[in-house]
Order: C-alpha cells, then structure tokens, then sequence
C-alpha cells in the first residue's frame, strides 16, 4: 500500500489532479469515499469510481471480489433459460406455469386430499428423466415420502407411458439413440426414494442433502411428498413448528439454487372456517405461505379436476382443469381451459392457520 | 430414531456434556434447534454447529434406495383381498406398507371385510395368503370369533374341513379390545413388541372414529385441534409401523353429514335417495385432515335391498370405480361387475363423496338379510 500515486495505472489527467489534492501514496486514497473523492480532487465520478476499483483489485485476491459482485437480471434471464423447467405432460399446466415446473425454484402443490398431489409429485419424477433430445431434462430425481403414498406399482404406469410417448416422438437417430436406454427399468433406477416417518427423519434427510447431490450431481428434482403430515401433529410448540419449517424453507430454496434443481413439495389442505363459511386453505399456516416461489392448489369443482396457480413471481393467476388416467396426469378431455382466476381462490385468506 | 441418545452418534463426549445441561441429549432435541441455538447452547463456531447438524444428521437418517429396488420386490408390496376385480383395480391387493381405509354406513359390511381380511392373512402362502398373524384392535366389540369360523369353512370348505386348521387360524388372530381413545394410543405405542411376537401380517383397527367420536365433542372450542392433533399422532404410528413391517394396516372409518354446497354426482339417481331432501349428505367421517392421512380409502354403501357397492375413493393407483358386492355367509362376494365400463365412473373429493345409507323402509325390508357391523 506504499505504492506511490504517480506509478498506478491511471490516466495521467487524473494523477495530475491526485497529487495536486496531496494524495501521495496509495494508502492516502484507499479510505476514501467516492464523492469525497471527486469533489476533493475535481475528477468526475466515474474517474472516481475507477480510482478505487483500481486499488481494490490490486489489494484484494482475485476470488473474493467476484463474490461480491452482482448478477444483471440479464445474466439470470441466460441462466434460468438454461435451466429449463419440467414439463408436467399436462398442457394446459405447462402453459399456465411457462413451461413447466421451473428448475432452480420451489414449487409447492396444495390440494385436498385424493385430488392428485401424489400423481403430479409422480409424473414429475418420471418427466424430470426424459431425454434432453428429447427437450427433457436427463435428470434424477429424489422422492422424499413421508405419507407412505409412494407406490412402485404407479411408477411403472407412468414410466412406460412416458417411454411410449418418446417412442411416437422419436425422430432422428439422435432420438433413436436415446430411446434404447430409456427403458422402464432405467426410469425406476434413477429415482432415488427415501421415507421419513416423523419430522426430526426428515429434517436429517435435509441437513445431508448437499453431501448426496454432490454425490449425484445429475439429481434434478427433489420432491417432499408431504411437508405437512410430520409437522401437523407433535406439536405442542407452534412457534417451535414455524421456526423448523422456516429453516428448512430456506435450506431448500439454497439447494435449489446451488444444485440447480427444482424443489417440489406437497402440502395438505385445511378447513378454515371464517363468517359462518367453511374453506379449505393450505395447512401450516399463513407464514408458511411465503416459503415456496411458486404455488399450486388443486382442487375439486363437482367432479373436476382443477388446479390454481396461485402464486407465482412470474405467471398470471390461472385456472386449468386436469385428470388423471392410467398414464399420469393428463389434459381433460373437454374445455381444457378456463376463465382464468375464476376459482374459488381468488381471494386469499388472510387468517392465521394454526391446525 | 429420533429418540437417539447423542452419545451413540459419535458426538464427542465433551459436547455431549455440554448440550446435557441444556436437556439437549437426544437427535430429535439437536435437530430441533436451529444452527445459532446449537451455537449458543454448546459454545460452538458457526462451522461446528453445522458439522455437528451433520453428524446427528447422518445417525438418524433414513437410507435411501431406488424405485427400481421397491420394485424387484413387487410380489411383496400387496396383499391379495380374493377379489380379482378389486385386487385388478388396486394392482394387486391392500398396498403394504401404508394405510387402507374403509368406511360406510353401519351395518353395510365394514366389520365383515375386516374379518374376511383377517382369515386370508393367515392362510398359506400358496393360498394367496401371508401365512402369519393378525392384530385386531377392536373398539366396538363388534368382533364376532363365531362369524369368524363361519366365514372361514363357508369361503374355504376344502382347506378348513380339517379341525386343527380353523384352531389354528382362529388362534393366529389376536384380538384386543381397547374402549378409550388413551387405551387405543397406548395400545399402537406397543405393538411393536406385539407384531414381532404374533409374527404380524395384517393389522386391523376397528374402528378408528367410534372412540374418538364419543370422547372429543367437536363443537367445544379447541377439541377438533385436540382431535385432530390425536389422529394425526395414531397415523404417524400406524404408518411408521406398516412400512418398517411391511404390512398392510385396515381401518374403519363411520360416516357423518356434511352440511354445505351439494356435490354434483350423475351416478346418483335423486329419485331414491333420501338424503338429498335434506340440505345435508352423508361423507366419510372425522374430516379433511383425517382423508389426508390415509392412503387409500374404500367406501362401502348400499345400492339397493340386497347389493352394496365398495367404491374405491381414494387411491395413489387405482382410479376411482364402484364395484357392487352382497354379504354372504362366506364373507364378501362381488356380483355382476363384469362390464368394466361401468365400474368406472368419475369421482369426487374422497372427504366428500357422497355415500348412499339405507333409508328407514328399506331397513324394515332387509330385517332378514344377515349383517352385522
């Protein structure tokens, strides 16, 4: 820091003025503050801004600098397109989420019970493995249960639709390539499954992840089938409750972002009843409502199917129907789409939820 | 697992002391606190907190395993109820390993499938059975071991001719009879030891709501949180027991009515049913909560003087499908499902589906019929 003014690799204008202003060695300009400095010596801002850039970089290593610098939304827009996002085999939820279920972000799938979080959770696994020449991701997928609704039985289904699927598709030889190791077996091979049966189980299973992804790198979905059947009961503590599923939120929107994965998580739906009316709203409460980037609730209208995108940073509130057939989820037949937030979600309950 | 001293885990003596006096001595006491409590509790770096999250971590995780492991011993994921239809919906049989529900209105068939399940879980592997035990905590003392020995020589007439054959069998079910919803907690709590002992196959609880229903008046304030606080924890054991058994576990479950918006359901004929006329309609019971913690659910109703029907309601592998079925001495008996088609048809919310009771003329008519539950 002796390093005298005159021998820095400045424009000579600006060391002219620096040294008139008796800064002599570089120690002198090292504290300064940009403004300071610019009225203090009669350079411009951005000579200013460069002086001390200029010291900074020739103090500090290289590494620790680039930490500290900021990422242009244009930067993120040219990463999160290569991430992709996984396609759910459903159109009208693909379009109604850009896409498909975005990798690098979380994702949370409300609904009432039997209206298909499971399936969906399902289909995401064997959809997050298709091929990338196939436009898929050619990820793994790790199934966290903690309701025991994970069934094999119901893998194999969707497996095999989705490799019939590819089979229609297949075009070139690139695609035929592909197809030959895109088999049932493999599908079941690359999802890795773990079953929690209380809270602390799965909050263990959390606190090792970083060392398994490492381990698995092509991991690309992580799904939590359901967050809230271990934090519903057990419980005497509420505030003990929100603070865990706080942490754990945050854990996982970390591993999301460092792995570039997609988190997916289910949660249960409660009733509420407010004026004399019953609703159902998601469980855990309302600060719980803040922990996933993006959220879906399905639900039931009469014997249909639908699902509300109901928080999303980036998509419109949309209502599309849905349902479940032996191949997975799937477009319904008729109507596919609605008028969107026509649901009866639209207005958002405000209420603390402390079942 | 959670219970797990810290001292196993190989977490150092020294820390082990220190997190003592602070009632830290148990994984599940160490992973409920956040990495800045440990750092306050044990005088810890931010790093070694995180190491010994890790650590503790590492001891009580599950392991993991692949689909594909789960599926090379598919064979043993089901348990055969002996009705191919409903066994060919279900892809098998009662998924092992996770809860089934049954539930209806009284006297439709809940108590007689349970016990027809229980004679088929002690029969000979060959026979489709388990050939083990059975647990069947009954809290209505609605087990009949006379029906039970009925069932088994009117299903099975050749197998069960011999007499040391139905002992057996009659001696493999263990019955226990638990009135209170304590007792029933209490009882789940040591059926570990029990289902080791009894070499368990099947265990059934009927029913679930009868105890709870009596105790926990829902219109007090704070008793349905209580409530469902309660079946929440018999779920988590039950489930907890089923996988690491690998056993199917059955439920009963009573039905109550909803009051609120009709659900539209075309495969009733408004005609004959009586509970339209009211505002209200009858639904599984014990609520939204509850439907979300049993796997799959199968409603029994009636559908006219002679059949019932068993709808498959809920289920993470069959789709929904009614199936009509009579009561008979050898147990149930599915009758006159042979179009496929029409055992299809669209459902609704399982915790809303409407289920179709026995209206006060027909009960008169169907004196005669034989039903018990």
């Amino acid at each position: 820091m002796h390093r005298t003014v005159p021998s820095l690799p400045l424009a000579p204008s600006v060391k002219v003025k620096l040294i008139n202003a008796g800064f002599q060695v570089a120690s002198d300009l090292i504290d300064m503050r940009p403004l300071q400095l610019c009225k203090e010596a009669g350079i411009s801002q951005e000579e200013a801004v460069e002086v001390l850039q200029m010291l900074r970089d020739d103090a500090q290593p290289h590494q620790q600098r680039a930490a500290t610098e900021s990422l242009t939304a244009l930067d993120l827009l040219h990463h999160e397109q290569t991430l992709g996002s996984i396609v759910t085999f459903c159109s009208g939820l693909d379009n109604a989420l850009g896409g498909g279920v975005p990798v690098g972000k979380t994702t949370e799938i409300c609904g009432a019970p039997g209206v298909g979080k499971t399936q969906l959770c399902i289909q995401l696994a064997v959809d997050v493995q298709i091929p990338v020449c196939f436009g898929g991701l050619g990820g793994k997928a790790l199934y966290v249960d903690t309701e025991g609704s994970f069934l094999v039985q119901r893998v194999s289904d969707m497996a095999e639709a989705a490799v019939q699927h590819c089979t229609l598709l297949a075009e070139d030889t690139e695609q035929k390539q592909a197809l030959e190791e895109l088999t049932v077996e493999k599908i079941l091979s690359n999802l890795f499954l773990v079953r929690c049966h209380d809270y602390v189980e799965l909050l263990a299973e959390v606190y090792l992840l970083p060392d398994f992804l490492s381990e698995h790198p092509e991991v690309r979905l992580i799904v939590i089938d359901s967050i809230a059947f271990p934090f519903r009961h057990d419980f005497e503590d509420l505030s003990q409750r929100t603070r865990l599923l706080n942490g754990l939120a945050q854990q996982l929107i970390q591993l999301a972002t460092q792995h570039s994965l997609a988190v997916v998580l289910t949660n249960q739906m409660t009733t509420r009843v407010s004026n004399g009316q019953s609703k159902l709203v998601p469980a855990l409460g309302e600060s719980w409502g803040h922990a996933a980037t993006q959220r879906l609730i399905l639900h039931w209208e009469g014997l249909r199917r639908l699902a509300s995108l109901y928080k999303s940073p980036s998509q419109m509130e949309a209502t599309i129907q849905y349902q479940i057939t032996v191949q997975g989820f799937r477009d319904a037949p008729d109507e596919p789409r609605l008028a969107s937030s026509s649901g009866n979600y639209s207005k958002r309950p405000r209420m603390e939820d402390l079942s | 697992m959670a219970s797990k001293k810290l001292r196993r885990t190989g977490v150092s003596t020294d820390l082990c002391e220190r997190l003592k006096r602070h009632q830290v001595e148990t994984c599940q006491d160490v992973l409920s606190a956040t990495p800045v409590e440990l750092m306050r509790l044990a005088g810890l770096s931010y790093s070694a907190a995180l190491e010994l999250l890790r650590l503790v971590s590492k001891a009580c995780s599950p392991a993991v395993r692949t689909a594909l492991d789960l599926w090379r011993k598919k064979g043993e994921l089901c348990f055969s109820t002996s009705l191919p239809v409903l066994d060919r919906l279900l892809q098998g049989g009662l998924p092992r390993g996770a809860l089934t529900e049954v539930t209806g209105p009284s006297g439709c068939g809940k108590t007689q499938f349970c016990i027809m399940l229980s004679i088929l879980a002690t029969l000979p592997k060959s026979m489709g059975g388990l050939d083990s035990g059975v647990i069947y905590i009954d809290t209505e003392s609605a087990f009949s071991a006379e029906r039970l020995i009925e069932m088994a020589q009117a299903r099975f007439p050749e197998f069960f001719s011999v007499k040391e054959r139905l002992l057996e069998m009659a001696s493999r079910v263990h019955l226990f009879r638990e009135l209170t919803c304590q007792d029933v907690l209490h009882r789940l709590g040591r059926l570990e030891e029990d289902i080791i002992a009894c070499r368990v196959g099947l265990l059934i609880l009927d029913s679930v709501a009868s105890v709870v229903r009596k105790e926990f008046d829902t219109s007090l304030p704070g008793n349905l949180t209580h409530r469902s606080n309660l079946l929440g924890q018999e779920a988590a054991v039950l489930k907890y027991l089923s996988q690491e058994f690998c056993i199917p576990v059955v439920l009963t479950n009573q039905i109550t009515t909803h009051v609120g918006e009709k659900v539209h359901c075309p495969q009733r004929n408004p005609a004959d049913v009586s509970t339209e006329e009211d505002s209200g309609f009858v639904t599984a019971a014990l609520g939204n909560t509850w439907s979300h913690c049993v796997n799959t659910r199968l409603i029994v109703q009636y559908e006219d003087t002679e059949r019932r029907q068993i709808i498959i309601a809920k289920s993470p592998v069959a789709p929904f499908a009614v199936l009509s079925y009579t009561v008979q001495r050898e147990g149930i008996r599915l009758e006159g499902n042979e179009n496929p088609e029409s055992t299809l048809i669209h459902g609704t919310d399982p915790g809303l589906q409407p289920i179709r009771v026995r209206t006060g003329f027909i009960y008169n008519l169907s004196q005669s019929t034989p039903s018990s539950c």
